[in-house]
């Protein structure tokens, strides 16, 4: 069989599998039955507490949202982290604290921009919100790190939030934080950010744990769904794997 | 009755029509790379596909958006510089580069109109080359210090006796495949290149391959939530 014929019958699963987990947690809520509930992760968990303090404080937060854009293979590593900005934009509106979003793509602008006026706009306070809150740093990934590194560093930041697509280079904007040691958490999917990310923060989410940034932090429905259709997904491909090895062997 | 109009129009173009061209669009563009079917013809007359059409079309919104890009840097810093806020002077600096590298690129469009094309190259050459490449090497060699500096943080920082453990087998990790990497004299009879080749492509290569799994099928739900108009960044709903 070719690319494209594995292809089709790997999303067909996926599409399938991820179906019938709507179906049945929809089931599951209609027959007033608790839905499986997500392991805590520390990287989202503490999120809406440190707006809050922020604006206690009288600071703001800094999301980092990497050098991913919506036109490569990391167009869903940096939707993903769209949701963290999505979630925490309503808390950021409420407790007054306009977050400062640091994109290294251009086509995150708009989406991130947007995210935030829809926030603003459902509290009725559309004559608030600043479009210079999201700030496209550099197109490229040494450069992005560099200016997002110098917005923590600037000052009047309390917590740094990185998550999306980042490249070792991250370790510049984490060593940024930890010198004025500000809480950080992260997310990363490649290996050489999750390698640079370790050695700085606890709240790290790692791999597909990137992706579970919309049920975390908000529990709807849609994100649970898609997480317990990843297991599933997970326990099919590890089973293949085991029977494959085993067959060979 | 007119407000009930706009009310309608204003949902369409707002919730329902980004919905419906992003879900549309997807759709198209993944059933083209998945059944190859070349039935549209290009302007040059050669046969081309739907979903080459529409990319073709996204990066030219793309293109757009750099556009928007640099008018974002430009009201950011443009502002800091105006009201003299902390850093206003690098924020010139920047905006003073931005304006110095577009020379060439306008310079671009003059040779369209006969202007001298070698001038445009050697201008281009010379920021790439002179500027942007040290930089970046410098940059990137900065990288370098703050990765270590953040490795010894971590025997630092790290709370537990778990992580005490695991940050040193870490630096052990690094360490053993830095030295097995190294010839060293005298001490050929050891397994270096065995110790080194477990360690990077047994161990490394299981702990990617492990994470790159996840990372896969987290892509393609996310993916498939997105087409199915399950998530939708890019709506107002």
């Amino acid at each position: 069989m070719n690319t494209h014929a594995w292809a089709t019958i790997s999303l067909a699963i996926s599409g399938l599998v991820l179906g019938l987990v709507v179906v049945a947690q929809w089931l599951m809520r209609k027959r007033g039955k608790a839905l499986p509930a997500i392991r805590p992760l520390p990287a989202f968990q503490n999120l809406q507490n440190e707006v809050k303090q922020a604006a206690e404080s009288g600071k703001t937060i800094h999301i980092a949202l990497g050098s991913g854009g919506l036109s490569g293979e990391n167009a869903v590593t940096s939707l993903a982290g769209l949701q963290v900005v999505e979630a925490l934009a309503d808390a950021a509106v409420a407790y007054d604290v306009p977050p400062i979003i640091t994109v290294g793509h251009p086509t995150l602008l708009p989406l991130a921009q947007d995210a935030m006026r829809r926030a603003y706009e459902q509290r009725g306070l559309a004559e608030s919100y600043k479009p210079s809150m999201v700030r496209f740093v550099a197109p490229t990934p040494m450069g992005y790190a560099a200016g997002a590194a110098n917005q923590v560093a600037a000052g009047g930041v309390m917590s740094n939030v990185m998550i999306g697509h980042f490249g070792p280079q991250v370790s510049l904007i984490a060593d940024a934080g930890a010198r004025l040691g500000l809480p950080q958490s992260a997310a990363a999917a490649s290996p050489g950010a999750i390698g640079a990310l370790y050695p700085v923060t606890n709240r790290l989410a790692v791999g597909e744990e990137l992706y579970a940034a919309g049920a975390q932090m908000t529990g709807e429905h849609r994100y649970l769904a898609s997480l317990t259709a990843q297991d599933i997904l997970r326990l099919i491909l590890a089973l293949v794997i085991l029977v494959l090895a085993v067959m060979q062997s | 009755m007119m407000a009930q109009i706009r009310n309608l129009i204003s949902m369409l173009v707002k919730k329902w029509g980004p919905i419906f061209i992003a879900t549309i669009t997807g759709l198209f563009v993944l059933i083209g790379y998945l059944f190859p079917n070349p039935f549209l013809v290009d302007y040059q007359g050669r046969p081309t596909e739907l979903r080459d059409v529409l990319v073709g079309w996204a990066v030219i919104v793309a293109a757009f958006v750099f556009v928007l890009g640099v008018f974002n840097i430009a009201r950011v810093h443009g502002g800091r510089v105006l009201r003299r806020r902390r850093g206003w002077f690098y924020s010139l600096v920047l905006l003073c580069a931005m304006l110095l590298g577009s020379i060439p690129s306008l310079l671009g469009i003059s040779t369209r109109l006969g202007g001298d094309v070698p001038i445009q190259e050697t201008l281009n050459y010379l920021i790439f080359d002179c500027v942007i490449g040290p930089l970046g090497a410098s940059l990137a060699a900065l990288v370098a210090f703050t990765l270590a500096l953040a490795a010894f943080r971590l025997l630092r920082a790290r709370r537990g006796w778990g992580d005490v453990i695991l940050g040193w087998f870490f630096v052990l990790i690094v360490a053993g495949v830095l030295l097995t990497s190294t010839p060293l004299v005298g001490l050929d009879w050891l397994p270096l290149a065995l110790i080194r080749h477990e360690a990077v492509n047994v161990m490394g290569m299981a702990g990617m391959r492990g994470l790159l799994l996840g990372v896969v099928l987290g892509t393609v739900i996310t993916a498939l939530r997105i087409l199915s108009g399950g998530d939708r960044p890019h709506s107002e709903f």
